[in-house]
């Protein structure tokens, strides 16, 4: 299992995206710009990060644990629906983007409402990688991710 | 979903550089910041046509039946149609309103009828709906009643949702509306629209001028 410092700026996601590996690398991942919005209630919660792959490699994100939800699972939004989705890719040197109005992680079954300013912990898990852990912070419930411009 | 995905790469327009310079890998799965969303644009768009506030006649939070012409009649008026099995954008939507519309002046604040209609009323119970919007904004008014009803009305307004169904899963899916409506107190026409992706300080911009039904 690694543990990744979700610092949470585009800059160093785009830093470590700058160093390119060769073609067939393995996939090589790190994530950034990790945040749950503080949610209204303990039934159900949504968390957004991106997934940036500096390998050659694509990898796909299979599922995701956590232990502050009974049930954490992808989503993709078509139309104003959210379908589960069974995997998402992260392209070889490329990212997988999980933003509000498009794909996001659902938390069900909370073991209770998470707050602003505490973390949860989140494992992602993929296909090459094995198991990510990630330090979700809880942001305002209005929070809009800086851009950096 | 696709154009919002590009938009959401767009927002990382940094990152999207780097990897656009550095030329190798298929570049054809890179994100390409094809579209630009500038934040400081006008959130609203005015309709050269207004809407006619929805005849929808529907049950709110305390069980009681809620005449939404009547209720809101003269009085500056944001309408959404969505559900509280949603983690992302409703509660987004809805707060931020909320978090704006307290930047209101307190007798505005009281003017001001921000309407959430329930797209999933067989989940969102009066009880249900009053619960969730409790830990926005206790002064929205939560209504819920016949879906039938309630697609029919959206759809006066522009707006298409669908009713919930089970996916493959056996998991609920349901819709929402993917825009806010503004009524004018004067006119009682709906004359702004409102898409995804309003911040806060966009909505604390306009709501003063919606409050007298002016063009923000």
């Amino acid at each position: 299992m690694r543990r990744f410092a979700v610092c949470a700026t585009v800059l160093t996601g785009a830093l470590v995206l700058a160093g390119c590996g060769s073609d067939d690398s393995a996939a090589e991942l790190s994530v950034s710009s990790a945040y749950m919005p503080q949610p209204v209630s303990d039934s159900m919660a949504a968390g957004f990060l991106t997934i940036s792959n500096k390998g050659g490699t694509k990898d796909e994100l299979t599922s995701v644990t956590s232990d502050a939800a009974g049930s954490v699972t992808v989503h993709e939004t078509v139309d104003g629906a959210m379908q589960e989705v069974d995997s998402l890719e992260v392209p070889a040197h490329g990212r997988l983007v999980l933003a509000s109005g498009g794909n996001h992680l659902m938390f069900e079954k909370l073991k209770r409402k998470p707050a602003q300013g505490e973390k949860v912990t989140v494992e992602l898990h993929f296909a090459e990688s094995g198991t990510v852990e990630v330090e979700m912070p809880v942001e305002s419930a209005t929070y809009t991710p800086k851009t950096g411009h | 979903m696709r154009k919002k995905t590009f938009a959401a790469a767009a927002l990382l327009a940094a990152a999207t550089l780097t990897l656009s310079a550095c030329g190798s890998g298929d570049s054809d799965s890179s994100p390409v910041a094809a579209v630009s969303e500038d934040s400081s644009k006008q959130a609203a768009t005015v309709l050269d046509q207004p809407f006619t506030k929805p005849n929808l006649v529907l049950t709110d939070t305390q069980g009681k039946q809620y005449d939404l012409r009547k209720e809101t009649a003269g009085h500056p008026t944001l309408l959404y149609f969505g559900y509280t099995h949603c983690p992302d954008v409703c509660p987004l939507t809805m707060n931020n309103i909320a978090v704006a519309k307290k930047q209101l002046p307190k007798a505005e604040q009281d003017e001001l009828r921000v309407v959430f209609v329930t797209t999933d009323p067989d989940r969102d119970t009066p009880a249900a709906l009053g619960a969730w919007l409790k830990g926005i904004d206790s002064q929205v008014v939560g209504l819920t009643g016949d879906f039938t009803t309630i697609q029919t009305a959206a759809r006066t307004v522009g707006i298409s949702i669908e009713p919930p169904h089970k996916d493959k899963n056996g998991k609920m899916v349901s819709t929402h509306g993917t825009q806010v409506i503004a009524f004018s107190p004067k006119t009682n026409g709906g004359y702004l629209l409102y898409g995804e992706g309003v911040t806060v300080d966009q909505y604390a911009k306009d709501l003063p001028k919606i409050a007298k039904g002016q063009n923000p």
